[in-house]
């Protein structure tokens, strides 16, 4: 599933086209290329960086403790395992 | 229904529902209704810290630095915070275990309220560095009409669950009157007292503390008071987790998870538990207003303060499905988040070089390479 240079397309709606490696979160990997995410504990237990998961999968890096809807994700632990679509804001 | 102690009709904790089922009997872990319970004890245990731990003597030297509109700031804001954790550090104790039905939230409520109670203890640490004699700080926080006005708020939803919880428990549901107020005790009466007492302390949780956080931080953005600072940043993080807990609750209950019940009263009571929510929002705008009554800070004033608020209430409020009524698109305090982060959170020097450190860890990994130079 991945690109020649081992990265995953993310669709973020109504905004651009980036890239995520496996080995970063992905909240690390929307900031290297300067996408503004809400923040607070970068460790899953606040919520704060809530977005709405449309297509693609991930997986947890530490269990998320925040409360998160079925098509939420926590992108501050969680790292992608195929291409996503991504709605950020809530 | 007598409350007991230690319930011997034998029940299933696994089909109880999170309040007003069956009192708990065996404190038992290994299994869990909800488990998210279990999670959020283990991670509050791991955060343990002490207020001794952070030196705060430089602050004292800083203090006396401060301008007296910067001193009004700084000591009002530790007045409201004694105030919220005097209240949080026994009230889920005595309104939520007598009426807790799962072992796994009876010890989670405990959790939560013994590290209120640190937290308060920190603030006699900060005070008494401060100050030679901090009686007239303390004895302010009863006398002082802005702190009132929002003490009686905070308490209002807390008292009357107990009190609702005390009649039923001692008489029974039933028609109650007392010094001429009635008071109708039947379990859907209850139960609503105690989803509007969860929806003011998420409210408190989400909001209340957040005009204090940012006065303080902004004090430590300019290399001021940064002892309290560090314990600001230690208490910030425990309340997140807090507010964790409440949304877990809340949400559990709208999406029919818990008590079904619950969840018709959660729809029943939309409104009246948004305006609690609003409340205490225009309750933290005003604050912000009579702290910079005196004049502003560095870096802060009442018009940002607000907008902050307004940010991070529209982020709670989504989470338990009240929307996003403020129109405050991006954050205004952005500097904000470098104290939120749980990692910039100081450590002691050990626990900062492996992350996963655990106290009283053993290695058990044991190659046939450590056995090399040993002979017999």
């Amino acid at each position: 599933m991945t690109d020649r240079d081992n990265t995953y397309r993310i669709d973020i709606v109504d905004t651009v086209t980036v890239t995520a490696s496996p080995d970063k979160t992905l909240l690390e990997s929307l900031e290297s290329q300067q996408i503004d995410v809400q923040y607070h504990c970068r460790e899953g237990f606040c919520g704060a960086c809530r977005t709405t998961l449309l297509e693609g999968e991930v997986e947890y890096t530490t269990d998320p403790l925040a409360f998160i809807d079925d098509d939420e994700i926590l992108p501050c632990c969680c790292k992608p395992t195929n291409h996503l679509k991504i709605k950020l804001g809530f | 229904m007598k409350y007991t102690t230690f319930n011997q009709q034998n029940v299933n904790q696994l089909d109880e529902p999170m309040f007003f089922g069956n009192p708990v009997n065996v404190a038992r872990y290994d299994q869990q209704k909800h488990s998210i319970f279990e999670k959020l004890i283990e991670k509050q245990i791991s955060f343990f810290w002490r207020p001794e731990e952070v030196d705060v003597t430089r602050d004292r030297v800083d203090f006396q630095k401060l301008t007296e509109p910067e001193k009004h700031i700084f000591i009002s804001n530790l007045k409201y915070q004694t105030l919220l954790d005097s209240v949080q550090g026994r009230s889920p104790n005595i309104a939520f275990l007598p009426i807790i039905s799962l072992p796994e939230l009876e010890t989670w409520v405990e959790t939560w309220s013994f590290f209120e109670t640190i937290h308060s203890r920190s603030y006699t640490h900060i005070l008494r560095n401060l100050f030679t004699d901090p009686s007239s700080i303390f004895e302010d926080i009863v006398v002082n009409d802005e702190i009132k006005r929002r003490a009686t708020d905070i308490s209002k939803y807390y008292d009357d669950l107990i009190y609702a919880t005390q009649l039923w428990q001692t008489q029974g549901e039933g028609m109650y009157t007392n010094e001429g107020q009635p008071y109708p005790v039947n379990m859907r009466e209850l139960k609503k007292k105690l989803y509007l007492c969860m929806n003011s302390v998420n409210a408190l949780e989400a909001i209340r503390f957040y005009v204090s956080f940012a006065c303080t931080f902004a004090f430590a953005e300019r290399e001021l008071m940064e002892g309290n600072s560090k314990i600001i940043r230690l208490i910030a993080r425990d309340e997140n987790l807090h507010l964790t807990s409440t949304q877990h609750i809340l949400n559990l209950w709208a999406k029919g998870k818990d008590d079904p019940e619950m969840a018709e009263i959660a729809q029943e009571c939309a409104d009246e538990a948004k305006e609690i929510f609003m409340k205490a929002v225009e309750q933290e705008k005003q604050w912000a207003e009579y702290l910079f009554q005196h004049g502003s800070m560095i870096g802060l004033n009442k018009e940002i303060l607000c907008q902050y608020v307004e940010y991070i209430a529209n982020q709670r409020m989504a989470v338990i499905g009240m929307g996003q009524p403020y129109d405050v698109t991006s954050n205004p305090l952005p500097w904000m988040n470098n104290y939120l982060i749980s990692d910039n959170v100081q450590v002691a020097p050990q626990e900062s070089e492996i992350s996963s450190y655990l106290v009283g860890q053993i290695d058990s990994a044991v190659s046939e390479d450590d056995f090399a130079d040993f002979e017999l």
